[in-house]
């Protein structure tokens, strides 16, 4: 089954939120919780990246290249990058995967290709 | 007699192919000269690491009192096929990095000891070191152990040393990581850096004499602050300890 | 509301300190209330951030107040992230003017190095949006890689520029006895030499290791108080004359535009509002530069210099210790130190002493007008703190 990152839509404005929130932002007139789930593209432009050297006690590897990217919805979404040279602008496609893992924990998020 | 037993306890007297000296500038803008040292020169070298025994802070202690041994058994010729670089500032002792070859593809990578902070002297002084065993004594690898956490970050997983876990490094015994020559052309434009032939008044002032180091690691102001902050959360005992030593000193 | 004034100032030399939180927190209230003359006051404030978690102490203030004797006054730890100094100032300065409290305690107070670094990276990770950010192994550094790599891209701040803000705070710093840096560096060692490379390594392309401030450990205090506590002081009369605060989006990637800070520019807005001040009439200002990035980025939404021209000023030397509008003249985050809950009050402990011109070496000729920036999380809390120095009695 494919996996989806998803954006919040409040059900009282259509307004889409991703993280999630409580209260939507545009209308503020929802009850807690009120929103509906939407997978959100996977293809996008990258806005920005940078390539960690001093990474957390739980990854193994040497360098984590990270970037902000532009989805072709219109949402905005961090994500890791698997992409040899990143340049601002380029086209990107997303697979979710496992981003993060400690010892029991695996954490998924999108991490973005050159597309 | 006597001439004959120190014959059977001295290592074999295997030639190697000496450290061509090179010059680094720091992030402070002063150059640093590297070089080997000889037998002759350990005697200068050794009553700048010895107040390091009192350090208790980033295992200078421990660090301390194994290059001590070190450079003492290799002044007394009681180590096979040792080494040993230093690092000045203008003439000042800035680092000591030593190892051996255990044969001649594999050499064992002993200590770095940096003697001033906050200028990545370290860093240069362990990347001198790598480039003496793989591209001028020609090894094909360099085990390697760090004892302190600063030293595990900055060359296990920087350079993504191989797991070598099988081999009891000889600093203890404890599982080795190895530098490939593979890993070493990797990081080849990273780690071989400095510049050569070192200018003629640097490297006079260098060997001129092994001047003391201006700002080396001092014991904090209480003896056991580090240790006893580890385990006594309380800090009644630090407070104690305090107060002897303040008694001591107004004494 | 009343006016609020500092009348007593101490500090804690950031660097390594093997003592106990409680002690770091509690030898700078010390020295305050020495130099002040006051032996108790009605209210403690304790800024930190890390003391449940890297120290094993929770409710810090609580034990502070105990172990500075100060009992039964009320106690309180002011939690804001990186901005938890400000936020304590503030939380002082409100008390202090709705009449509640005469004397009010302001400690900031951080000891991150009792737990290695890897620890103490994760720690301040925790800042970030734990789904959005957290999980992909987002640092605080990486966050600040992006926003720079974008803002080089867009306004043409290089590396060198970046490189210039920490050549001067390093400068400045080795005329504060109690910053954590004294370590004079030259544009020479940290981008132009062949060994640059290894003296100056990327942390978060495109920032370097010179780039970052270092990790540290720190205490500071401010003691706020009425005006007719100030009078009673030989010193000249400092106030406390604007406070602004602001928030944004807590993921970067949800900005506006990615290349503002909206927070930073709202909060020193009203702090300059409430101050009855402009920008161009500040004299002296400690700006947040955990990132030097941030310093230069930080001195345009403030309004010191337009939108995308702060590097130009750096150029031009505008913001060194003789310029028109010294910055950082303590050496700033990079080379004074960064105890993440005592930063804010640092700043304005650095302030307080420009005012008054007790500040020496770094002394800014006739400094009126102080103004400080404590940047919590990536921007998504800022508070503005601006100080007036009254006329002598």
């Amino acid at each position: 089954m494919e996996k989806n990152i998803y954006a919040y839509k409040c059900k009282k404005c259509g307004q889409l939120h991703y993280p999630y929130r409580t209260i939507c932002k545009k209308c503020g007139q929802n009850e807690h919780n009120e929103f509906d789930i939407v997978p959100m593209a996977k293809t996008g432009k990258l806005l920005t990246f940078t390539h960690l050297f001093t990474l957390p006690a739980d990854y193994e590897t040497v360098k984590l290249s990270l970037g902000v990217v532009e989805l072709d919805d219109g949402m905005k979404i961090t994500g890791q990058l698997k992409i040899e040279k990143p340049k601002i602008g380029m086209k990107v496609k997303g697979k979710v995967e496992t981003v993060r893992s400690d010892e029991y924990d695996k954490r998924l998020g999108m991490v973005f290709y050159e597309a | 007699m006597a001439v004959d037993l120190e014959k059977i306890l001295r290592p074999e007297e295997k030639p190697m192919p000496p450290f061509p000296s090179k010059y680094v500038t720091l992030a402070s803008g002063d150059e640093m000269v590297i070089r080997q040292v000889d037998r002759d020169e350990i005697p200068d070298i050794l009553p700048f690491i010895e107040p390091l025994l009192h350090v208790e802070r980033d295992y200078y202690n421990v660090v301390a009192a194994r290059v001590y041994a070190e450079l003492l058994a290799y002044y007394t010729y009681r180590v096979q096929d040792e080494y040993v670089l230093i690092a000045q500032i203008d003439g000042e002792l800035a680092a000591v990095v030593n190892g051996r070859m255990v044969n001649a593809d594999v050499a064992m990578s002993y200590h770095t000891v940096a003697l001033r902070r906050g200028l990545r002297i370290g860093a240069h002084a362990f990347a001198a070191k790598m480039e003496y065993h793989i591209d001028i004594l020609k090894q094909k690898e360099v085990l390697i152990v760090a004892e302190s956490p600063i030293g595990f970050r900055r060359w296990m997983i920087e350079y993504n040393l191989e797991k070598r876990f099988h081999i009891q490094h000889e600093l203890g015994g404890v599982p080795s990581w190895a530098l490939t020559k593979e890993l070493f052309e990797k990081a080849r434009d990273r780690l071989v850096v400095g510049r050569r032939p070192v200018p003629p008044e640097l490297l006079e002032k260098a060997q001129a004499g092994i001047l003391p180091p201006s700002d080396p690691p001092t014991p904090p102001q209480d003896l056991l602050a580090a240790t006893r902050s580890l385990y006594d959360t309380t800090a009644t005992a630090l407070v104690g300890m305090r107060k002897q030593l303040r008694e001591k000193q107004n004494a | 509301m009343r006016d609020v004034y500092v009348v007593g100032i101490g500090i804690t030399s950031f660097t390594r300190l093997e003592y106990p939180l409680v002690e770091i927190a509690a030898y700078p209230g010390l020295m305050a209330l020495r130099e002040s003359g006051l032996n108790k006051v009605d209210h403690l404030y304790v800024a930190n951030m890390g003391g449940g978690r890297i120290n094993g102490q929770t409710g810090l203030a609580s034990a502070v107040v105990d172990h500075m004797s100060l009992t039964p006054a009320g106690a309180e730890t002011i939690e804001n992230g990186p901005a938890s100094g400000a936020s304590a100032i503030k939380q002082g300065y409100m008390a202090v003017a709705s009449g509640m409290h005469d004397i009010v305690m302001v400690i900031g107070a951080e000891r991150m190095r009792e737990v290695n670094n890897l620890e103490a990276t994760d720690f301040v990770a925790t800042l970030t949006h734990p789904h959005a950010e957290y999980i992909y192994g987002v640092t605080l550094p990486a966050m600040a890689g992006m926003f720079a790599r974008l803002y080089m891209e867009k306004y043409g701040v290089t590396s060198r520029h970046l490189g210039m803000v920490a050549v001067k705070n390093h400068a400045n710093a080795m005329h504060n006895f109690f910053a954590h840096l004294h370590q004079p560096i030259t544009l020479e060692g940290i981008l132009d030499s062949p060994e640059a490379a290894t003296n100056n390594p990327m942390v978060a392309d495109p920032l370097r290791f010179f780039d970052c401030c270092p990790v540290s450990d720190g205490g500071a205090c401010v003691i706020l108080a009425t005006g007719d506590v100030a009078k009673k002081l030989d010193k000249p009369m400092i106030r406390l004359a604007g406070i602004g605060q602001a928030t944004d989006t807590h993921t970067l990637h949800e900005r506006q535009e990615p290349t503002d800070l909206l927070a930073v520019r709202a909060a020193a807005k009203k702090s300059f509002a409430m101050a009855g001040v402009k920008p161009g009439d500040v004299d002296v200002a400690e700006l947040h530069d955990a990132f030097t990035i941030l310093e230069i980025v930080e001195s345009e939404e403030i309004g010191f210099f337009k939108k995308g021209e702060g590097h130009i000023a750096l150029e031009k030397g505008l913001t060194k210790p003789d310029g028109k509008l010294p910055i950082n003249t303590a050496g700033g985050l990079k080379a004074r130190g960064h105890p993440v809950g005592a930063t804010g009050v640092a700043q304005a402990h650095e302030i307080v002493l420009q005012l008054r011109g007790e500040a020496e070496k770094r002394q800014v000729k006739n400094a009126r007008i102080g103004f400080t920036c404590n940047f919590g999380g990536f921007g998504n809390n800022v508070v503005c703190l601006t100080f007036i120095k009254e006329k002598e009695k």
